[in-house]
């Protein structure tokens, strides 16, 4: 945090708010990250009793944005931040958006768990694999987050072309259990969804770690080819 | 990058730093100036856009007051006080020997702190500047008043009590008659130092809007306290420390992402 240099404003009571703020966006990520893991975990073991919790949960994730939401505007309403104060304020409203929306990934994952207990599923072992990766790419993009790390977050953004690639190698997987055994057309298009929402979770998480470069760097990388990425953080230094 | 919008990226924007020789009103030079012994600017470089508004931001002490009286030679009541370098007004330098100082704040007029009009009628001191010029006849002088009331967005809230003591006026109302007297001899440029460090919030809003109307007939250069007040009229800020200049760029680049370290540490109320 130190690097961050959030906590030398004069006004002490801005520093306690910032701080304060901060905390709970990585209280929010570390809630989300679980619900997520969870969520795979249940597809894996079929457990309806964790199904149920992750749902539950969802909601716990949904008053935590909220909550940030509002430390935000008051802090804009009472501080007008400029510079990297205001960079910081805008990537963590940008942030928990993002993050609420993974949560709501986990708790679609669940639902379809639940709506499909006790019918046969097709094998899910390459869902599982991306499942995990983009777990570990939230984990590690919420650690870059923490420490403002825009060389981590860069790293992290990589990691989303392999979560593309198993995404399309799963489609063509599923793609042949619907054609060998038709009457598995609804399951797999379920596990179809699920495939889906954990592709845009790998996208989400490319968001965060744009923010982070924003934050630090003041350059908007979103849109942006990683080629060209480097090419503008380069022109920075 | 993509330009979406060029709405979000107005024209006002100029680049301060690679203006055209037609789109600079001023032009300030290696200037270094001196109380006694005491440095107070060193080697301040900088143009200053036509028809825009530029503010100065920094600490207290800074130089940034010093610079703006620089421009139309207020420094030169200062006893003890020394300049190098130029400030050029269509490439004259102003501290030319060949000058005349009055004529020079005819074109660059200023605005203060406080609002200071004259204990005369809000008609008399609308006029002072003309008829010093020597001009006298009745219909101009009319003519003068009401445009420059209209210009400084005061005209409805007087017309009915021209000759009044200017005295009967809010601070606000006050600070507005003295910009009217300012505008009225046609200046080029205006300084505002700290114009409305003075009022209260609504008045200050008030100039505020009225220093975004002026820029369309005039260069506006203002010195602030209020850095938010800086964020919100100008078009490009000036940031000084120690007398010197810092960075200056456009007002969104300086509030969103500013270059240097010491601009950072001020606009966001750090300490260094």
């Amino acid at each position: 945090m130190e690097k961050l240099n959030l906590n030398k404003h004069i006004s002490g009571q801005f520093n306690a708010e910032l701080d304060g703020v901060l905390n709970q966006v990585l209280v929010m990520g570390g809630l989300v990250e679980q619900q997520l893991g969870d969520a795979i975990t249940t597809v894996h073991e079929q457990d309806m009793d964790k199904a149920r919790q992750i749902m539950a949960n969802d909601a716990k994730v949904n008053a935590l944005e909220m909550q940030i939401d509002e430390e935000c505007t008051r802090i804009i309403a009472k501080r007008q931040p400029t510079a990297s104060d205001l960079r910081l304020v805008l990537a963590i409203i940008k942030t928990i958006n993002d993050l609420e929306r993974i949560g709501d990934s986990a708790r679609k994952i669940a639902r379809m768990v639940l709506d499909n207990a006790n019918k046969t599923q097709p094998p899910l072992v390459s869902m599982e694999n991306m499942g995990r990766r983009t777990v570990k790419m939230l984990h590690e993009s919420l650690d870059a987050f923490a420490r403002m790390d825009v060389n981590a977050a860069i790293e992290v953004h990589k990691e989303d072309d392999k979560v593309d690639r198993e995404y399309e190698s799963i489609i063509r997987e599923l793609m042949t259990f619907m054609m060998e055994d038709p009457r598995s057309i609804p399951q797999v298009l379920n596990v179809m969804g699920c495939a889906r929402t954990l592709e845009r979770v790998g996208d989400r998480v490319q968001h965060i770690c744009e923010y982070i470069i924003y934050f630090v760097k003041g350059k908007d990388v979103r849109h942006t080819s990683e080629e060209d990425i480097y090419k503008m953080l380069d022109a920075d230094r | 990058m993509i330009n979406v919008s060029p709405t979000m990226n107005q024209d006002a924007t100029l680049n301060v730093n690679a203006l055209a020789a037609e789109q600079i009103a001023l032009e300030v030079k290696d200037l270094s100036l001196y109380y006694g012994e005491k440095q107070a600017l060193f080697n301040v470089d900088m143009k200053i856009a036509r028809g825009q508004v530029t503010a100065f931001i920094g600490p207290s002490g800074c130089g940034k007051s010093t610079l703006l009286r620089c421009i139309n030679r207020m420094n030169d009541l200062v006893e003890s006080c020394r300049i190098d370098g130029q400030i050029l007004l269509h490439n004259q330098n102003i501290y030319d020997k060949s000058v005349d100082v009055a004529a020079l704040r005819r074109r660059v007029g200023m605005v203060f702190q406080r609002p200071n009009p004259f204990p005369k009628s809000i008609y008399e001191n609308v006029v002072y500047g003309l008829r010093l010029q020597g001009i006298n006849d009745r219909r101009r002088l009319d003519d003068a008043v009401e445009r420059s009331l209209r210009g400084a967005a005061l005209w409805d809230e007087v017309k009915d009590r021209l000759h009044d003591n200017a005295f009967g006026l809010s601070g606000g109302q006050q600070q507005r008659l003295v910009i009217a007297r300012a505008i009225a001899i046609e200046p080029e440029v205006l300084l505002l130092d700290e114009p409305t460090s003075a009022l209260d919030p609504i008045s200050t809003l008030v100039i505020e809007e009225l220093i975004n109307t002026l820029k369309e007939q005039y260069t506006v250069v203002i010195v602030t306290h209020n850095m938010q007040q800086a964020a919100r009229v100008s078009d490009h800020t000036a940031f000084m420390y120690m007398g010197e200049l810092i960075e200056y760029s456009d007002t969104n680049t300086l509030f969103t992402t500013p270059s240097k370290k010491k601009t950072e540490d001020y606009i966001t109320g750090r300490y260094g």
